[in-house]
């Protein structure tokens, strides 16, 4: 249960096309998250997929059944929304419960799925309160719980902690984790924030401007990006780019250090601040002065300037004790370096 | 043509299915439409017929004027008629006089013979035309021209004073902690239970006393002291950060110029919304000018509209032409400002 | 296209900001003696002034004309009656009959305003809020639909009366549409219930544009979400609107109940022009019986006419409290 596949799915609003042809497949039990810049479009996948919208063309189905023209209330699926939707003029409990009502599903069954949703997600105390009087953090459940009582096929998840603030928020997303790993329901989850998507996936749908990216488990995306966008987009602080020109299967940094590449021409290299460490004395390295230091305790995130004006940033564990004006020289891990060609996209046969 | 429906019966969102709340809609708002707009319309047209065309029935939708000629041996202009003759021929005479059923009539290339022409048997001639003398007589000849400034003064005067003098309590209210402040504020809310209907009659003696009877300002003082005023604009000067005051007063600024130069300027939207409100209440004013105003050069034309239309001899086509002169800024208003006065009252539920 | 305005702006303007400039140095000086305390008196003190004399002032000598006598509107010429205006008002044989009692035009005005008031205000609060669930769906040229609605309400009371009092006449439109219909014409102004019914009419069309536009923001205040969220419940239309919609605009809905409500009691311009309280005595309500007894009649009596104003005025000061009470409570909820 809860297999969804999307075929060309294409979106035009007016007489711009926002969605332009996705194909996705999401499996049984899986938790993808759609994850992309504000306006790439994955708010509104999200929507398509809960039957709010109808695409222009496309089909979708879940487990296999085209359901592209079923309405949203017999798709099978729950929503929660960024804002909770919470209907503020009921208690909580009948917020649980009206959605169940609608369906004239049996008193007893009902109150049922709503004590064991307030039991699984501890608002017991306050399914006599209002929305007004909880709080986000309590808000949040609740519209999580309106989502459980239906035992829907899969649940889409627009965005659903964005509204907390930042402690309660890393409290929320280990809750949400422990429920999907409960659960087993098929998730599908918006979010802008990258941590999020990187700590919650099974796999990661990286959007742009209405097209998909990369389709790829968190790690996968770490460590192979498909194009610069995705390298660019995935990993803080941001991956290093170094454009240059290969001629002889080399390109060099600034500073000179070559780097092997299959083919030659234009190319962009890409090196993790996280992957550059200190050059050995002889060694052709980045060299450059510290323009910046920003200590954090547990690591020191380095900004610093070659000679040709290239800035560049690195991340050293622990506090190195480099100060404002010094002058570094750093070397990347081997097999750490990603290459891009002209179009920015990932050359393969990896150094 | 086609086109024109067909866009307007398209909807947005869902495709093209319609609805029986689709028909119901379309039903009512053109319904609606031909409502509000035609008694408007139909008043419009009717103030440019003449006395004649206005008694008749049924009546015709747009004005005519009867067709007249000059003959020789007559001073005045005669009115021309189509008369059928025995064998179903027509022939256009001139009437002279009616005797009871028969009319004298002649021809105009022939002014020497006169006929006698049974009134069923003729239909008179008409143009569309436009009674302009409806317009032009009672603003010349009659009293409205002075109606016309009298409301004009009124609704100037009363504006101008409605916005010094709420703006400067408002000011007060909301700008200033003093002892009293609530209280005065309470005040101001009580007198939202006092409508001018309720006292009349000592509003009527404390007028006369003061000797403001029969006059303009004893149509406009009493109507100044709005609480709806005050409470609009300390909503929104509520809205202006102190800071922005204190800087003032950093800079010598007297409390009278903050009022003046910095709070004033600020709160233009408010007064604005504030100004187009009373220009239409003042315009509209009928009860109170009523019964202040006795004297017919002191008349405002809400007044001299009723008095006229009161008469026993109802002079319609002077009455018709006069109500759209009295409509006129009002439509201004409305065409131009509309959109001002539906968020005003979206926003403070006045009127 | 603007020059010219703002030209004009400039010149209406520019006595007024000669008047702020010259009050400035006295008030500069006010301001040293006075202080800031000082100055909010200053800044009140028209307000209160004008609050003073034409609404307190008057307020309260509504209760001294209220228990005097005699047809002279200056107080002297009055005599000390107590509470005998009240009491003729009030004298009645058979409550349920307005004939029975002294003064029966006051309770042919009262009963009259009664009805009056429980029918528009039914009329006014149904045809608004169907009006603005149609315009809060998703319809092209709404601006403009919102606009047609509200037209009427700009216009006086005295043209509206006069736009109606003109198409209700003998050889008006509305006969003309009988006629063309194959329907006998009438004169509608001449029949009581018609007369009734057309004030109801006229009152309704003048006034819902603006019931209209608030319970229209109040639908729009409503998030989109929540009737998504119903949606992807599979809620029925009818339980969307009854257990969502209607919930959740209903502070909105009192308040424009009880403005209705105190509108409907004061009705008086526009039926005085369409009607003028006829015919006899069918249209007549409290205003204007408090209009002709208090300044039109031959035998006026301001005291009767005050003392009426205070028996409505009970009326308008219970429900604009229930006004305040609704907003109040709006806000407060609106705040959370």
């Amino acid at each position: 249960m809860g297999r969804i596949t999307l075929n060309d799915i294409r979106k035009r609003f007016g007489t711009t096309e926002v969605i332009h042809g996705v194909d996705l497949e999401v499996g049984e039990g899986e938790l993808v998250v759609f994850v992309g810049p504000s306006g790439c479009g994955k708010s509104t996948l999200l929507r398509l997929i809960a039957g709010l919208d109808q695409p222009t063309s496309g089909t979708i189905e879940i487990d296999g059944r085209d359901v592209t023209r079923v309405s949203a209330a017999d798709r099978g699926l729950a929503m929660v929304f960024q804002s909770y939707a919470l209907y503020p003029h009921m208690t909580v409990q009948q917020n649980l419960s009206f959605g169940l009502q609608n369906t004239k599903m049996a008193r007893d069954e009902v109150g049922r799925r709503v004590s064991e949703a307030a039991r699984m997600l501890e608002i017991e105390p306050l399914l006599e309160r209002r929305p007004t009087q909880l709080s986000g953090g309590q808000r949040q459940r609740v519209a999580i719980g309106r989502a459980i009582v239906r035992e829907p096929a899969a649940f889409l998840l627009d965005e659903p902690l964005s509204n907390l603030d930042a402690e309660l928020r890393v409290t929320m997303r280990a809750e949400l984790a422990q429920l999907h790993d409960r659960l087993t329901t098929t998730m599908i989850y918006v979010t802008h924030d990258q941590v999020e998507a990187m700590t919650l996936a099974d796999r990661i749908v990286v959007l742009r401007h209405g097209r998909i990216e990369q389709v790829a488990t968190p790690l996968d995306l770490f460590n192979r990006p498909a194009n610069l966008f995705v390298a660019g987009f995935i990993g803080a602080p941001n991956m290093n780019l170094f454009t240059a020109t290969a001629q002889d299967g080399q390109a060099a940094l600034p500073g000179g250090l070559a780097v092997p590449v299959p083919r030659n021409g234009p190319c962009t290299i890409g090196i993790r601040p996280q992957h550059l460490h200190p050059a050995e004395a002889d060694a052709s390295a980045l060299e450059g002065r510290v323009t910046l230091v920003e200590a954090l305790g547990t690591e020191t995130v380095v900004h610093f300037r070659t000679a040709d004006g290239t800035d560049v940033i690195t991340v050293m564990a622990g506090q190195p004790g480099i100060r404002l004006g010094d002058t570094i020289r750093l070397a990347p891990d081997p097999g750490q370096i990603h290459l891009f060609d002209a179009d920015g996209d990932r050359m393969d046969n990896n150094v | 043509m086609r086109r024109v429906v067909s866009f307007l019966a398209r909807r947005r969102g869902h495709g093209g299915r319609w609805h029986w709340t689709d028909a119901v809609t379309w039903l009512w708002l053109v319904g609606g439409t031909v409502l509000m707009f035609g008694p408007a319309l139909w008043l419009v047209a009717s103030s440019f017929k003449g006395p004649a065309q206005l008694a008749e029935f049924p009546p015709t939708l747009l004005p005519y004027e009867q067709i007249v000629v000059q003959v020789e041996g007559h001073d005045a202009p005669l009115p021309l008629y189509e008369v059928a003759g025995p064998h179903g021929t027509t022939r256009q005479l001139a009437e002279i006089r009616r005797i009871g059923t028969n009319a004298q009539m002649v021809d105009p290339t022939d002014p020497d013979t006169r006929l006698n022409v049974d009134i069923a048997a003729r239909t008179p001639i008409r143009e569309i035309g436009l009674a302009l003398d409806n317009y032009v007589q009672p603003l010349v000849a009659n009293d409205f021209l002075r109606f016309l400034w009298n409301s004009v003064f009124v609704t100037v005067m009363a504006t101008l004073i409605t916005l010094l003098t709420n703006s400067m309590a408002a000011f007060a209210l909301s700008k200033y902690r003093f002892r009293g402040r609530d209280a005065v504020m309470l005040l101001i809310v009580a007198t939202l239970m006092v409508p001018l209907s309720v006292i009349l009659v000592p509003l009527y003696s404390v007028v006369n006393a003061t000797g403001l009877l029969d006059s303009l300002w004893g149509v406009i003082l009493p109507t100044v002291a709005t609480p709806t005023g005050v409470f609009l604009l300390r909503q929104y000067m509520l809205t202006i950060p102190d800071e922005l005051l204190e800087a003032a007063r950093m800079d010598h600024a007297s409390e009278w110029q903050i009022y003046w130069r910095i709070v004033l300027p600020l709160a233009a939207p408010a007064l604005a919304v504030l100004a187009i409100f009373s220009v239409v209440w003042r315009w509209n004013d009928f009860l109170w000018p009523l019964i202040v105003l006795s004297r017919r050069e002191t008349y405002t034309l809400q007044v001299g509209l009723n008095t006229y239309a009161g008469e026993l001899n109802v002079q319609w086509h002077y009455i018709l032409a006069m109500t759209v002169v009295t409509m006129i800024p009002v439509v201004l208003v409305f065409v131009f400002l509309q959109r001002f006065i539906t968020t005003g009252i979206a926003g403070a539920g006045i009127k | 296209m603007a020059a010219l305005p703002a030209k004009l702006g400039v010149v209406v303007t520019a006595p007024l900001v000669l008047l702020a400039r010259a009050v400035d140095p006295p008030l500069r000086w006010w301001q040293r003696m006075a202080g800031q305390g000082g100055m909010a008196a200053v800044f009140l003190l028209p307000n209160l002034a004008i609050f003073g004399v034409f609404v307190l002032f008057p307020l309260a000598l509504n209760f001294v004309y209220s228990t005097t006598a005699g047809t002279d509107i200056l107080l002297q010429g009055r005599s000390f009656v107590g509470g005998a205006q009240y009491a003729r008002l009030l004298e009645c044989r058979d409550y349920l009959d307005p004939l029975t009692c002294r003064e029966d035009t006051f309770w042919t005005a009262a009963a009259n305003t009664l009805v009056f008031v429980v029918l528009q205000v039914t009329m006014m609060v149904v045809v608004s809020t169907i009006t603005a669930l149609i315009l809060n769906r998703e319809i092209r040229a709404r601006g403009f639909f919102r606009a047609v609605f509200f037209f009427p309400v700009l216009l006086s009371p005295v043209v509206v009366g006069l736009i109606w009092r003109w198409i209700l006449q003998r050889q008006g439109l509305l006969n003309l549409v009988m006629v063309s219909l194959g329907l006998e014409p009438e004169v509608w102004l001449n029949d009581r219930t018609y007369a009734f019914a057309a004030t109801i009419g006229v009152s309704v069309w003048a006034h819902m544009g603006f019931y209209t536009l608030i319970l229209l923001a109040g639908l729009q205040a409503i998030p989109k979400d929540l009737y998504e969220a119903a949606e992807m419940d599979g809620t029925r239309p009818a339980r969307v609107f009854w257990r969502i919609t209607l919930p959740l605009l209903g502070p909105n809905l009192a308040v424009v109940l009880v403005l209705a409500l105190i509108r409907g009691v004061q009705i008086f311009d526009e039926v005085y022009v369409l009607t003028g309280g006829g015919p006899g005595t069918s249209t007549l309500y409290l205003t204007q019986y408090i209009y002709e007894v208090g300044f039109a009649s031959v035998l006026r009596n301001p005291g009767l006419a005050a003392a009426a104003s205070i028996l409505m005025g009970l009326v308008l000061v219970v429900l604009t409290l229930c006004q305040l009470w609704l907003s109040r409570r709006g806000e407060a909820k609106g705040a959370k």
